[in-house]
């Protein structure tokens, strides 16, 4: 194929924007499927995406369109994932292409990860070609919106085009669009051979399969190939393309997307961002930005049912295959038991993944709070990384804590910025821009400390703009800071599994909090229990379950003895899914009480 | 000698507390019934002629003459020594008592649940603490002396004063056997649904606490004993000798026969049930019986008595470890081969029972 007529591009656009529809649009009206084929949301294919309308997995799809000049061009659509926590898998879907939609709602206006996703594809010299969506709802303003994108991002919207994915509007113009405005590949056919890896995942029938953009040279079946960061050469068995069904095909050329797919056995060893070189002639330079990708957030997964370990193991194991940037590895709780201490992008991730073991695996799972990796210098001028509170050194053994700290950009409406900034200000946030942007709304840019984000950042940001805020962030850095680890005693024994690291000037407050909640979670047992939380040796906050005073059956009409066998079965049961530390039985639910600790009242 | 057990499932209201399959219900259901139960009664071969007859409900005090006639007719009473009816106050005339002599009642159980008028609306009940007393007496004058009063610790709105009222009408009344019933929050009943699911009806919102509701029964515990009438189970207690010989065989693990809805027997070895629902019942569909584990029971029912239990020595050996550990935490008390709940080990026997089952 001439590399004039092929044009590869990728669609920004904030969740319920209107992303998925549109892609479903541009498939119809190319003819990639016929009417009778379409399923809304054709394009996420896990049943989570489809139930939450997120994209978690890249796509790269074919689509040929017979332009107004004459001309079939063959466009390739390559779907992003849309959130904060797979930025990098964004900006390696941004470099395979040379120009974005960027689909905005013509009533909602720029959210904050649209805005983050726009610069990202600015960063990579993308054209940008403005889409307003949904224009045909009585609440559109299109005119506004444009004044938006012109004042927010920079970007001129003069020539936006209109449109409704829903309704079918526009969607010729888009094509146009991409066409005319979107410039053709560049790059060097005769080259040796580099091609990005911009996604790949697990098939139990051919191995991993990876979504790749071929920069320069060919990319052919039975060709030996190597990848650059690892040195691993592989035979290509096969290449093809997404239409949006597979389709085989000889050869993937300079300017091209498609998949290929070559026996290798785990997604690590084929990662995103990587360069494809030819073995026997490979290019002198890698392609630009590829990065090991790090987990950010961290939790203990451990089974209800202990016996499950072995189950959990493989499920891990299983889940890896096809999810290389999240780690695990064993972990040990007195209270909890064999467990996993698992590293993610970010919560998104980890919910992905909990969901995942509990739908596909059916593992019922107790998940310990998320919390982030901490960079300790000891006294004796060690420096260890810390993502687990257990692992956390003692106070005497410590010179300096660091925690990491991303950026954050809110966008909200002015009437809820009052609380906004209170919340931020709570979660430690140091500001560093506040601009209206027209239309009543506010962007903010602030500094915030991971470890503040994960634990109910979403939910306290939620409730204080009644939904109307969205945010983005990304890593910036490390930064010194005050950091304790608070642990909590049930009847004087530590309680491993709610240990949790805190600012030292949050730890009375959260200490507090944190018993408080406990105080109501964990039954009445036969003796008073006290609940304590503490920082090293010194205890800050107190709280007393007193005694069971009352479980008897005080009835057993006309003699009805297997009632009553049946109540005490019942509760010895109920029992044993609890966890014992100590003499203590402790319900599921207290495990998870630390994650709400921190979110105002109850 | 066994005992016997009959259901009448039918009331002319549905109290908020009550978790029994009985209820309301129409005239051609009663006398359906009715038919079914005798029958049931006639085709039973008795081995053994009964020492004990009991009438439980439901509301047997509103039997029609005939049923009750029939039945006590039926029952071998040349070993009868205790027959009870459970009678809802306010249903008691002289008629009904004439009946009852007739047909050997001797001892009358008296559904009273509580003597504060406001306790009793809420509920669903219609008497008051007055009539109560009447029927005392009437009962007293009829030379049915052997008298029980029912009375529930824990409905909505009571409080140690309220309850204080109640036993100040059982001391003045002092009949020779009480029952304490604390009130059990299930599905089952309406004012258990209401406080496990919510609701303003039936005030659940207003149940005492746990702590109140286990100082209403220490309180009761303390008042009976003072007044010599002493527990002698965990919910029930009697003048000395006074005990009821029918509930008595449930604990000691003495086999009954039950007929009707949702009664239950007991050989010895087995125990079955009745169907809990009329269509099943009337198709006579029952479910197999169990084999019970008597080591079990004789811990989790058994221990129910003040009296306590005599483990075997096989016993002791399997049970050593709970039996310490509920020691040392003061709620069990051993005395040489006697083991016993303790006063604190009473109030969460369902903890300690449950280290008993399937142990």
């Amino acid at each position: 194929m001439d590399p004039q007529l092929i044009r590869n591009f990728s669609i920004i656009a904030h969740i319920d924007h209107g992303k998925s529809t549109l892609a479903d649009r541009l498939l119809e009206y190319t003819g990639a499927l016929s009417e009778r084929e379409m399923m809304e949301q054709v394009l996420d294919t896990m049943d989570l995406e489809r139930e939450r309308g997120i994209t978690i997995k890249a796509h790269a799809v074919r689509l040929n369109y017979k332009a107004d000049d004459g001309n079939t061009y063959e466009l390739n659509l390559i779907d992003t994932p849309g959130h904060v926590d797979f930025t990098y898998e964004v900006s390696r879907s941004l470099q395979a292409c040379e120009g974005t939609l960027l689909v905005v709602d013509a009533s909602q206006g720029v959210e904050a990860q649209t805005l983050a996703n726009t610069y990202l594809a600015l960063n990579h010299d993308l054209e940008i070609v403005p889409v307003i969506n949904k224009i045909d709802l009585p609440s559109a303003e299109p005119e506004r919106i444009r004044e938006q994108i012109e004042q927010v991002i920079g970007l001129d919207a003069s020539n936006a085009i209109l449109a409704s994915a829903k309704n079918g509007i526009g969607i010729k113009e888009i094509l146009e669009a991409v066409v005319h405005r979107i410039p053709a590949p560049k790059g060097d056919p005769e080259a040796p051979l580099r091609a990005l890896i911009f996604d790949s995942w697990f098939d139990p029938y051919r191995g991993v399969i990876i979504l790749t953009r071929v920069v320069d040279g060919v990319l052919r079946k039975g060709q030996k190939i190597r990848l650059w960061s690892n040195g691993k050469a592989y035979e290509v068995e096969g290449v093809g393309f997404q239409s949006p069904k597979p389709v085989p095909c000889d050869e993937l050329a300079a300017g091209e997307a498609g998949f290929l797919f070559a026996n290798i056995k785990t997604v690590s060893d084929a990662q995103v961002g990587d360069t494809i070189t030819d073995d026997a002639r490979p290019a002198s330079e890698p392609l630009p930005g590829f990065q090991e990708v790090k987990p950010m957030v961290f939790a203990g997964l451990y089974p209800v049912e202990s016996h499950e370990h072995g189950l959990l193991r493989d499920a891990l194991e299983k889940l890896r295959l096809n999810d290389s940037a999240f780690s695990f590895e064993p972990e040990n709780s007195v209270a909890l038991g064999f467990g996993f201490r698992c590293g993610f992008l970010g919560l998104l991730h980890l919910e992905i993944v909990q969901e995942r073991l509990e739908r596909e695996f059916q593992i019922d799972l107790i998940t310990t709070a998320p919390g982030v990796r901490y960079r300790v210098t000891t006294t004796a001028g060690d420096v260890i990384e810390v993502d687990n509170p257990q692992k956390f050194p003692e106070p005497s053994a410590i010179r300096q804590v660091e925690e990491p700290i991303i950026d954050a950009t809110v966008i909200t409406r002015e009437e809820y910025i009052g609380e906004i900034l209170k919340l931020l200000e709570e979660k430690r946030g140091v500001q560093k821009k506040f601009e209206y942007i027209g239309s009543g709304r506010v962007l903010l840019l602030y500094e915030v400390p991971l470890n503040e984000i994960v634990l109910d950042f979403y939910d306290c940001l939620k409730s204080a703009s009644r939904g109307y805020a969205s945010l983005d962030y990304h890593f910036s850095g490390y930064r010194v800071s005050p950091m304790v680890k608070l642990d909590v005693l049930v009847a004087g024994e530590p309680v491993d599994a709610l240990s949790m690291i805190v600012h030292r000037d949050h730890a009375y407050e959260r200490g507090k909090a944190l018993i408080e909640r406990l105080r109501k979670l964990i039954p009445r047992q036969m003796f008073e229990v006290a609940l304590q939380a503490a920082i090293g040796t010194k205890i800050i906050a107190r709280e007393t379950i007193s005694a069971m005073r009352k479980n008897v059956l005080a009835k057993c009409y006309g003699g009805d003895i297997t009632r009553k066998r049946k109540l005490l079965e019942k509760q010895k049961e109920g029992k044993r899914r609890m966890k014992r530390v100590g003499r203590v039985d402790i319900p599921q639910e207290a495990f998870l009480a630390v994650l709400k600790v921190g979110s105002e009242g109850e | 000698m066994p005992g016997v057990y009959i259901s009448y499932p039918f009331c002319s209201q549905k109290c908020s507390f009550c978790n029994f399959a009985s209820g309301v219900s129409p005239a051609e259901v009663i006398a359906r019934y009715s038919r079914h139960l005798l029958n049931e009664i006639h085709r039973h071969t008795w081995q053994w002629p009964p020492e004990t007859l009991y009438f439980g409900g439901g509301t047997p005090s509103l039997m029609e003459p005939g049923l009750l006639r029939a039945i006590t007719a039926s029952v071998p009473h040349e070993n009868l020594a205790e027959v009870t009816l459970e009678c809802a106050p306010g249903t008691l005339t002289a008629a009904r008592l004439a009946l009852w002599s007739e047909c050997g009642i001797n001892r009358v159980s008296l559904g009273v649940q509580s003597f504060v008028t406001p306790e009793l609306r809420q509920t669903g009940r219609r008497h008051t603490a007055d009539i109560v007393a009447r029927e005392v007496a009437m009962l007293r004058a009829h030379g049915i002396a052997n008298i029980n009063i029912d009375l529930i610790a824990g409905l909505p709105g009571q409080t140690l004063a309220s309850w204080d009222e109640s036993l100040d009408w059982i001391e003045r009344l002092s009949p020779p056997h009480v029952s304490i019933y604390i009130f059990e929050i299930d599905e089952d009943s309406r004012l258990g649904k209401e406080a496990l699911l919510g609701g303003i009806r039936y005030g659940a919102a207003r149940l005492p606490s746990d702590d109140l509701t286990a100082d209403l029964y220490l309180r009761a515990v303390a008042r009976l004993a003072q007044a010599g009438i002493p527990r002698y189970e965990i919910s029930n207690f009697a003048r000395p000798g006074m005990e009821s010989r029918h509930n008595l065989k449930y604990w000691l693990l003495e086999p009954y026969i039950g007929f009707g809805l949702d009664a239950h027997s007991f050989d010895g070895r087995l125990r079955w049930s009745n169907p809990d629902t009329f269509d099943d019942y009337f198709a006579a569909r029952t479910a197999d019986p169990i084999e019970t584990r008597p080591e079990e029971e004789r811990f989790f029912v058994g221990l129910r008595l003040s009296r306590g239990i005599e483990p075997t020595c096989a016993e002791w050996l399997k049970f050593a470890q709970p039996i310490e550990r509920w020691r040392s935490l003061g709620m069990l008390e051993r005395e040489g081969n006697r083991l016993r709940l303790s006063e604190r080990g009473i109030l969460v026997s369902n903890e300690i029972f449950q280290e008993f089952v399937n142990a």
